[in-house]
């Protein structure tokens, strides 16, 4: 019966939302009546609280154990906690859009309220929103109805959540990366119907602006995470595979990342708008670009849901129509829109935007990667992939050229041009230290990668120029940006730990029966293989091999377990971690080999946990951005 | 240039939309042609009752459709088989990695839509024929496997794969 109620509010709401749309373009004609943008603000707000109370319902039956419900059936488990029950929700397609277009309602619902009624935007952004936010629920109850029933009985157990999904990290990686991805449909809505109102003396930056950041915000925490959950549970060591989900995500990253840079230069100095703009509009396009390929099984990937054609077009065809009318006004508004003002050369905007031009550039080159496979496929039929070597040599020079004008950057001026000899200056000590410190890396290393020296140069230049500035601000009390100089830090040293893993770290295969111990190398004195057990768990089987090792001098204990699941069968790796300052010590346990041995592969990953500081610090440092913004 | 540029920012997006719209056509189509012409593997197993199967058994139009009573998915497909099998389509079972007393018991339970089901508990003939899990259905003519759902099997996909290649089987005979 709740079953029944959910579908039927999600139902009522399309309905609403529909209501709003024909109401307005049936009086679009005719003169504005001011009660019409009340009435359908109401009918608006109500759809939005249809949609989050039947999302209320859905999870109270998920936690209800109603096995009625195909997908709860076949997602769920009455043996799981609730927490799990919970998550399971998204664990799958149906659900998980179904809390995207939550996610979708809540952001416009609140952006929408926030606008004043008189604001000469708000009708147009209302409708955008409306038409998006239906287009999706149509989506949901058409091609992917989570409430449909099992009938005429239902099942007396659920089928269970994937196991490697029963993990905190990875119940939170995808809310907090779909909170990142349709938060930006607020800059996307809004910037449309700023294009559609005409008025260009309009200032739209401030309305928007920290929207943006925090949607921003979630978006780097729901990657990092991502990347951290298959870090430690998926037992490989790797922390980014270029994998085309990770791809697609990345893409509307590196797009919010410039909008937000060019916004930054178009609110200080009025210029790139139209540049903004676009970005403004390509970050949702992107996001949408990204629900297509994992949800139309375009691209086999660990990521995807079930392939089905029908979903794929449907998607393929509402995105396609919506990203096609914001751009068909954009150009249409292009000529108008060429603001006449030009950016100072050698001003802190002109190297901002040559950076935003290779944000742009990466974006096309992952998009090159991501859709190249697919082309061929289409012209030969022959299966092609493409990976790390593609983007890994792409990015080093983009990489370097980026650092280079962000560490010029940061003493330049706003509209000012600066003087040649100043920059000397500045840039000569960074650049300086950044070459000692290669030198000395491979001194004590004697690997040589040209790849990854540049990338370690690239985040040693970022890191030396915002430590300089930042003494220089200690002790000189010269103004900061302590936003901007905290997410930068964050992104050299991003550049510089994911290098410097590259170079550094390493694997070995042993092979080893219970009770022997053999010496690895210099590091890993002794590596001692002491038992293996074998034991119950709540709804799996585990083997746990317990090991000790004498690493630089320092004893310790690792338990990495094999475990096999119940309900389906299958079998998961837990690799078990020992962290240090410098380094993880990262051991999985593999098969039983004839002769009693066990094979284990243990990796020494250098720097790899200074990969989610960083992105801790880059989050960090547009928080302070967001507050130093209210406080001003 | 302002005029090209405006030009390339719709055209673009258009150009990429029909090219992914091609492929997604595409992918379909291989598909559907993918089991062109596949003998059925030989079958040297029991059905549930414990009698051989009879090798002219899959003469004729016969859906294969792998199952097991651990498989929630099957119940899920269970009352759309019942519903092809009151429509006399004829429906093999495979029961696949299951035990013979839990698989009668819940045919006892559920109602069998199936003529027979092969008793296949180390899923030898699933590995002949591919098989990734249950469920899964195959269409067979003449022991000449023509198609293949993966998943549960509902009416969208019988009508929109198995269904065609019923037809073109039935003019071709």
């Amino acid at each position: 019966m709740i079953g029944e109620i959910s579908h039927f509010l999600s139902l009522s709401a399309v309905l609403l939302l529909s209501l709003v749309l024909i109401f307005n373009l049936f009086f679009s004609f005719s003169k504005i009546h001011p009660n019409q943008l009340i009435l359908s603000m109401r009918l608006f707000n109500q759809a939005c609280w249809l949609v989050f109370i039947s999302f209320g319902m859905y999870v109270y039956l998920a936690i209800s154990d109603d096995f009625s419900i195909a997908y709860i059936a076949s997602h769920s488990n009455s043996q799981l906690p609730i927490f799990y029950k919970i998550t399971s929700i998204w664990s799958a397609h149906e659900g998980s859009m179904f809390l995207w277009i939550v996610f979708l309602t809540a952001w416009s619902i609140l952006f929408i309220n926030s606008l004043d009624n008189n604001h000469p935007l708000k009708k147009f952004t209302l409708l955008m929103l409306s038409l998006i936010i239906l287009g999706f629920l149509l989506f949901l109850l058409l091609t992917s109805n989570p409430f449909e029933r099992i009938l005429p009985f239902g099942a007396l157990e659920g089928a269970d959540i994937n196991p490697v999904l029963q993990d905190p990290a990875l119940a939170i990686h995808p809310p907090m990366l779909y909170l990142g991805y349709v938060g930006f449909v607020i800059s996307f809505s809004f910037i449309t119907a700023y294009l559609i109102n005409g008025n260009f003396e309009l200032q739209w930056e401030q309305d928007i602006k920290n929207w943006s950041l925090v949607a921003w915000i979630f978006l780097t925490i729901g990657i990092a995470l991502g990347s951290w959950w298959a870090y430690y549970e998926l037992g490989w060591g790797g922390y980014w595979f270029w994998d085309p989900v990770e791809n697609v995500a990345l893409m509307p990253w590196l797009a919010a990342t410039a909008f937000m840079h060019s916004m930054f230069a178009s609110s200080k100095s009025n210029v790139l708008k139209t540049w903004t703009m676009f970005l403004g509009i390509l970050i949702f396009a992107l996001s949408l670009f990204g629900a297509f390929i994992v949800r139309s099984g375009i691209i086999d990937s660990v990521h995807s849901f079930a392939n089905d054609p029908e979903r794929g077009l449907y998607l393929l065809g509402f995105s396609g129509l919506i990203t096609l009318l914001a751009l068909t006004i954009f150009a249409y508004r292009l000529p108008v829109l060429n603001s006449s003002k030009l950016v100072v050369t050698g001003s802190k905007e002109s190297f901002l935007s040559m950076n935003n031009i290779l944000m742009i550039t990466s974006i096309f080159s992952i998009f090159l990667g991501v859709t190249y496979p697919l082309i061929i496929e289409s012209i030969n039929g022959e299966k092609v992939s493409i990976g790390p070597p593609y983007y890994n040599t792409i990015f080093a020079p983009l990489i370097l050229i980026a650092a280079i004008f962000i560490m010029i950057s940061v003493d330049a001026l706003w509209q000012r041009s600066m003087p040649l000899r100043k920059l000397f200056i500045t840039t000569a000590t960074p650049i300086m230290l950044s070459l000692v410190s290669i030198y000395l890396i491979w001194w004590t290393t004697s690997v040589f990668s040209i790849l990854a020296y540049i990338g370690v140069f690239s985040g040693l230049l970022i890191l030396f120029s915002y430590l300089l500035r930042i003494i220089n601000n200690l002790f000189n009390k010269k103004f900061i940006n302590k936003g901007s100089a905290i997410a930068h830090t964050g992104l050299g040293l991003l550049f510089f730990a994911v290098s410097m893993n590259s170079i550094l770290s390493y694997e070995k295969n042993l092979n080893l029966a219970p009770g022997q111990s053999i010496s690895v190398d210099n590091s890993i004195q002794e590596f001692s293989f002491n038992d293996i057990r074998v034991f119950k768990a709540s709804n799996h089987d585990v083997i746990s091999a317990e090991v000790l090792l004498l690493q630089d001098d320092k004893e310790i204990s690792l338990n990495p377990q094999k475990r096999k699941y119940a309900t389906r069968g299958q079998i998961t790796s837990e690799s078990s971690i020992y962290t240090n300052f410098l380094k993880d010590t990262y051991l999985t346990v593999g098969d039983q080999l004839e002769n009693n041995s066990w094979t284990f592969s243990l990796k020494i990953n250098y720097f790899i946990k200074w990969i989610w500081f960083s992105a801790g610090l880059m989050v960090l440092g547009m928080l302070l951005t967001i507050f130093k913004k209210k406080a001003s | 240039m302002n005029h090209l540029l405006r030009f390339l920012i719709v055209l673009l997006p258009i150009v990429a939309l029909i090219f992914f719209a091609k492929i997604l056509l595409i992918d379909e189509e291989i598909q559907l042609s993918n089991y062109d012409l596949k003998d059925f593997p030989e079958v040297q197993l029991n059905d549930l009752n414990g009698n051989p199967v009879q090798s002219d058994s899959l003469k004729g139009i016969k859906v294969l459709n792998v199952w097991a009573s651990w498989c929630i998915t099957c119940l899920v497909e269970h009352p759309f088989l019942t519903k092809l099998s009151d429509q006399n389509i004829q429906i093999i079972g495979l029961n696949y990695k299951d035990s013979d007393l839990k698989a009668n018991a819940w045919l006892k339970k559920h109602g069998n839509p199936y003529l027979f089901s092969i008793y296949d508990p180390r899923g030898d003939l699933a590995f002949e024929l591919g098989v990734t899990g249950a469920p899964e259905s195959y269409l067979i003519v003449n022991n000449q496997v023509l198609g293949h759902i993966q998943g549960e099997m509902d009416q969208r996909k019988w009508d929109t794969i198995f269904l065609p290649l019923i037809q073109k089987a039935k003019q071709g005979s």
